[in-house]
């Protein structure tokens, strides 16, 4: 029963955290160009309005379109469900630790692209090569990352596991092998939720776009199915992020105070790698998509060097 | 005044007033003075070294003379002298031809003195640290001489030697902490001398794989700056491009102060490791540098390429004469050094009055008959040439000879007939290039009679030392040279 | 020194040392001239810190000196003067290396693992951190890569300029209290003085080709 509450409550945190974040990502952008920006919690408006308007479907679109939304929608909410937020062990981490994170991402990246080409429009077969080109090289190192972290706390792909083992002084967070392998994952964030300075989300150019040409087609409420699906992906990432290599203030029992100061401490590491994320995306221009592979290289060359200093600097 | 200190300041307090000065008669005059005046404290240096303890110290250690530094600061001077004597007269034909402006002239006169002080502060100084140092300082000096003429040529010359030798001193410099941080006492906080004296006394102590590491990453180092195979890429470039009293400076003394220096370690790597690890990588080095010379010696078109190609090989034979290892191939080493020091200056003077005759150093453009046109140059050229190439009564035979027969009494016959055959290769290469430039009928007509005696002084000098200790080697000189192979060879 | 405060010292040097690392990388595939020159001070900074780490710990004051020498020379004033000499000369950007920049990184990445082993039977001799010495080494191999690669003149400077960076991090991991002063000192004005040979010599070179690159520099052959 408890179990099924915890999974009950981290879905409900993860579907009411993920478009504020995406919200003030859009706003403090806005702020740093010196503009007024739209509303932190726009997105949550938006989606309601997806969710209540007409869907129109291309008569060429087949099943796979129709799955689609669902599909990401579900892969992205499990994948979530297996990390830590507000307390150190995660409801499904019984079921799967890093492998099973990764690859569910990556379905759900999978139909993301099927539906892309579903509807045989040529933005849509555009967007999902591009895609499927940047993941190629964004997944080894994004598996690199937090294999680095796993040998830190003795070789277990578990993410419970891993936030316990980091317990400890601070400072002993602040070896190369971590830090590296933070660099590479940073690096790896931008590329898998979209943002500059590998795509650029708020574009209307077709021919600029990466993760809007997939969805050009989708409208109502399976817009708003993805649109919350790219929001909950972009949060988990970030929570694997700051969870994972500074698990300060996590809740290790599940009494109510520990669990909402454990809360607090989340939002704020996240408002914090926020922060960090429009900052790159202002000092930065939008890479030409040839270069974005040499980026996503020197991501997986970090990452690769990350993994050696665990044994380099024993 | 002390000796050392004084040998130290002579060339620098030169340079430095040569930038007072504005006439280019002066400062000529100035550099042959210092340089006079070297040579003097050179040989009066010599004469306390060979008396007991054989060794001068002044400065608590700092500065410390042995044999082998008191040979290299006879070399280093009498070179510096020939050099001085050239370049009064080699400049006021560049001057007339527009070559050079005069700022440019003065930077040599001020550059030169400046570059031989490094030199003897190379050789004069105890602490490896501030060898060093010493090394790099006469490498950025040199540079800005290399550069002198500002061609694209010249430009592109100096950037070499400036890179490659810089990267070599920076791996020098690496070997050289390793060797340091060797001798470091992890218990106390006493830092340890970094002088080569106390190194190797206590050198059975120091940790030998560290040794290793270091020497190796030290002969790449420091075998850079002498121009030892396969890092010897910049030489042929830098030397051709210099203006000749430097290039002769470079190839007679600047190559073997390196060696100097490598040969410091290679002493410090025996007296810890054992003899064959760091004499086997010279020997190595030495014989790849003689085979790697002989070829390009064959086919230059360039004259002063050629005779680089030439330094590049010797500097290879002395570097084979201390890696066999033999008291007598030593002896032959320390000879050769001396005699080639002698010799090679001679020609690249020969070569500057060439090129200023002609305005090119590309020998098909020479054309033949340069014994017609300067009869007086052809005369040193032809002379040094047949010392160059090993032939008696000169004293680079009696040199090779020496490491020869050392080699083949020490059982290393085959390494002795490899050395034998590059030896006549840049024998038949060397003869036959100047058979391309010096015989028969000129192109160009005889240039006036006073351009004929200029450089004269300077070669009948270098051809005159040579000459008089190719036959006859003074007691006092003998028994510097002697003490220096003991402490090559590793009996201090 | 108590083990606690040993064990905080080392994870600061590994730390800062595995920082000089990646911004050696970083200069490896980064093309902006102005940009290169930045990270080369913001490696020395890292260098100048780690002196100042052991000088503290070991309460070896002259170690203090090395520091404030890096940190004047190699932070402030050589890249004053690489800045100086990019803006004379008026070229900005570095032309296609020759091996591209994912191949630059895999093979820095090999250099790093050759860097930890030639360093592997020397790893009992530091005191404080943990391998510095593999990056000593690593950072003299990654620097003569760079100089090969490139081929604006500024960036082999540069290059250079890491290579001194390598060996003055393998001096200070491996000699716990330092090299004599009279060293130190001796090595930080050949440093500056070599920049500044090199200072002239490009802009000289800039006059006689019109442009930095180095592989004009080909005329002398054989």
């Amino acid at each position: 029963m408890n179990d099924l509450l915890a999974i009950l409550l981290q879905t409900i945190l993860l579907l009411a955290l993920a478009p504020l974040i995406t919200g003030s990502v859009r706003n403090w952008k806005a702020k740093l160009q010196n503009r007024r920006g739209p509303r932190v919690w726009q997105p949550y408006l938006d989606l309601l309005k997806f969710l209540q308007k007409d869907m129109v479907i291309s008569e060429h679109a087949s099943w796979v379109f129709r799955a689609m939304p669902y599909v990401l929608f579900v892969s992205t909410l499990l994948a979530g469900l297996m990390l830590p937020l507000v307390s150190a062990s995660a409801p499904l981490s019984p079921f799967g630790g890093a492998l099973a994170f990764v690859g569910l991402l990556a379905l759900g990246r999978f139909f993301l692209a099927l539906g892309g080409l579903d509807a045989a429009s040529a933005f849509g077969g555009m967007g999902s090569s591009r895609e499927m080109t940047i993941a190629a090289v964004a997944e080894p190192a994004l598996m690199l990352a937090i294999f680095t972290v796993a040998i830190t706390a003795d070789r277990s792909t578990n993410f419970s596991q891993m936030v316990l083992a980091a317990q400890g002084p601070t400072w002993k967070l602040l070896n190369p092998a971590h830090v590296l392998a933070f660099a590479a994952l940073f690096i790896v964030l931008l590329a898998e939720t979209g943002r500059i300075p590998v795509d650029n989300p708020a574009t209307h150019l077709e021919l600029t776009m990466i993760h809007e040409a997939m969805i050009l087609e989708y409208s109502g409420r399976y817009l708003a199915l993805i649109e919350w699906s790219a929001s909950v992906k972009q949060l988990v990432l970030m929570a694997l992020l700051v969870n994972i290599f500074f698990p300060v203030g996590i809740a290790t029992d599940l009494s109510p105070a520990s669990v909402g100061l454990s809360l607090l401490w989340l939002v704020a590491k996240l408002l914090a790698l926020s922060a960090a994320v429009v900052l790159v995306e202002t000092t930065n221009a939008k890479l030409r998509l040839f270069r974005v592979p040499d980026l996503l290289s020197a991501a997986f060359i970090l990452a690769t060097l990350a993994l050696l200093s665990t044994f380099l600097f024993q | 005044m002390t000796l050392l200190i004084a040998i130290l300041i002579v060339p620098a307090v030169a340079g430095l007033g040569c930038l007072l000065v504005r006439t280019r008669q002066v400062m000529a005059a100035a550099n042959v003075a210092a340089f006079g005046l070297t040579v003097a404290l050179g040989v009066e240096l010599l004469r306390r070294v060979v008396a007991p303890p054989h060794v001068v110290t002044e400065c608590e250690e700092f500065f410390r003379a042995d044999a082998l530094s008191a040979w290299m600061v006879l070399l280093i001077s009498v070179v510096s002298l020939g050099s001085a004597l050239y370049a009064g007269n080699y400049f006021r034909r560049d001057l007339a031809a527009g070559a050079v402006t005069p700022g440019r002239v003065k930077e040599y006169f001020v550059l030169t003195p400046l570059f031989a002080a490094g030199m003897f502060l190379v050789v004069l100084v105890n602490n490896l640290g501030v060898m060093w140092f010493a090394l790099e300082a006469t490498a950025l000096s040199s540079v800005l001489l290399v550069a002198l003429y500002n061609r694209s040529t010249s430009l592109e010359a100096a950037w070499k030697y400036v890179m490659l030798g810089s990267l070599g001193l920076a791996l020098a410099l690496f070997g050289t902490v390793f060797t340091y941080a060797a001798a470091v006492d992890k218990t106390s906080p006493v830092l340890p001398s970094f002088n080569w004296s106390h190194l190797m006394s206590v050198a059975g102590q120091l940790d030998p794989r560290m040794i290793k590491l270091a020497f190796v990453f030290v002969l790449v180092g420091y075998g850079t700056k002498a121009g030892l195979a396969p890092m010897h890429t910049w030489l042929p470039d830098a030397h051709s491009e210099a203006p000749s009293p430097t290039s002769a400076m470079l190839s007679g003394v600047s190559l073997k102060v390196a060696l100097y220096a490598l040969l410091r370690f290679h002493i410090l790597a025996t007296a810890c490791l054992g003899t064959s690890f760091s004499r086997t990588m010279l020997l190595v080095l030495g014989l790849g540098s003689m085979f790697l010379a002989a070829p390009f010696i064959l086919v230059q078109n360039n004259l002063k390429r050629m005779l680089a190609y030439s330094s590049l090989e010797h500097i290879g034979l002395i570097c084979v004469g201390v890696g066999l290892n033999s008291p007598v191939t030593i002896f032959g080493a320390l000879l050769h050094m001396g005699y080639h020091a002698l010799t090679k200056p001679t020609l690249f003077f020969a070569a500057g009055n060439i090129h200023q005759a002609c305005h090119t150093l590309q020998m098909r453009l020479i054309g033949l008959g340069m014994a017609k046109v300067l009869p007086g140059t052809a005369v040193c050229m032809g002379l040094a040439a047949a010392s160059i190439t090993g032939l008696p009564p000169f004293g680079l035979f009696f040199s090779e000879l020496t490491i020869l027969s050392g080699g083949f009494a020490a059982g290393h016959a085959a390494l002795s007939t490899l050395v034998l055959a590059a030896l006549l290769a840049a024998f038949c290469g060397i003869l036959y290039q100047l058979t391309r430039i010096l015989p028969g009928i000129p192109r160009i007509t005889r240039t006036s009679d006073a351009t004929l005696t200029d450089g004269l002084p300077a070669m009948g000098l270098m051809l005159g030392t040579l000459a008089v200790f190719s036959l006859w080697l003074p007691a006092p000189l003998l028994q510097v040279m002697q003490q220096a192979r003991d402490i090559i060879g590793g009996k201090p | 020194m108590t083990p606690l405060q040993s064990e905080l010292a080392s994870q600061w040097i590994t730390l800062l040392a595995a920082g000089m690392l990646v911004v050696q990388l970083l200069m490896v595939v980064q093309g902006m001239l102005l940009t290169n020159i930045r990270l080369f001070a913001l490696q020395s900074l890292m260098l100048a810190a780690i002196a100042a780490i052991i000088a503290f710990f070991h309460n070896a004051t002259h170690v203090y000196w090395v520091a404030g020498l890096t940190l004047v020379g190699k932070v402030f004033f050589l890249p004053w003067l690489l800045n100086r000499q990019v803006r004379r000369i008026q070229i900005h950007e570095e032309i296609e290396p020759l091996l591209n920049s994912t191949a630059s990184m895999l093979l820095c990445g090999g250099f790093t693992l050759l860097g930890y082993i030639v360093a592997r039977p020397f790893t009992s001799l530091e005191r404080l951190g943990n391998n510095t010495l593999g990056i000593a080494i690593t950072l003299l191999l990654t620097g003569f890569f760079l100089m090969f690669n490139r081929r604006k003149a500024i960036t082999q400077v540069l290059a250079l300029l890491t290579v001194e960076n390598g060996v003055m991090l393998a001096a200070v991991a491996l000699t716990t209290y330092g090299m004599p002063l009279v060293v130190e000192l001796g090595i930080f004005f050949d440093v500056m003085v070599a920049v500044m040979v090199l200072g002239i010599l490009v802009y000289r070179i800039r006059e006689t080709f019109a442009s930095m690159d180095v592989d004009k520099l080909s005329q002398l052959k054989g």
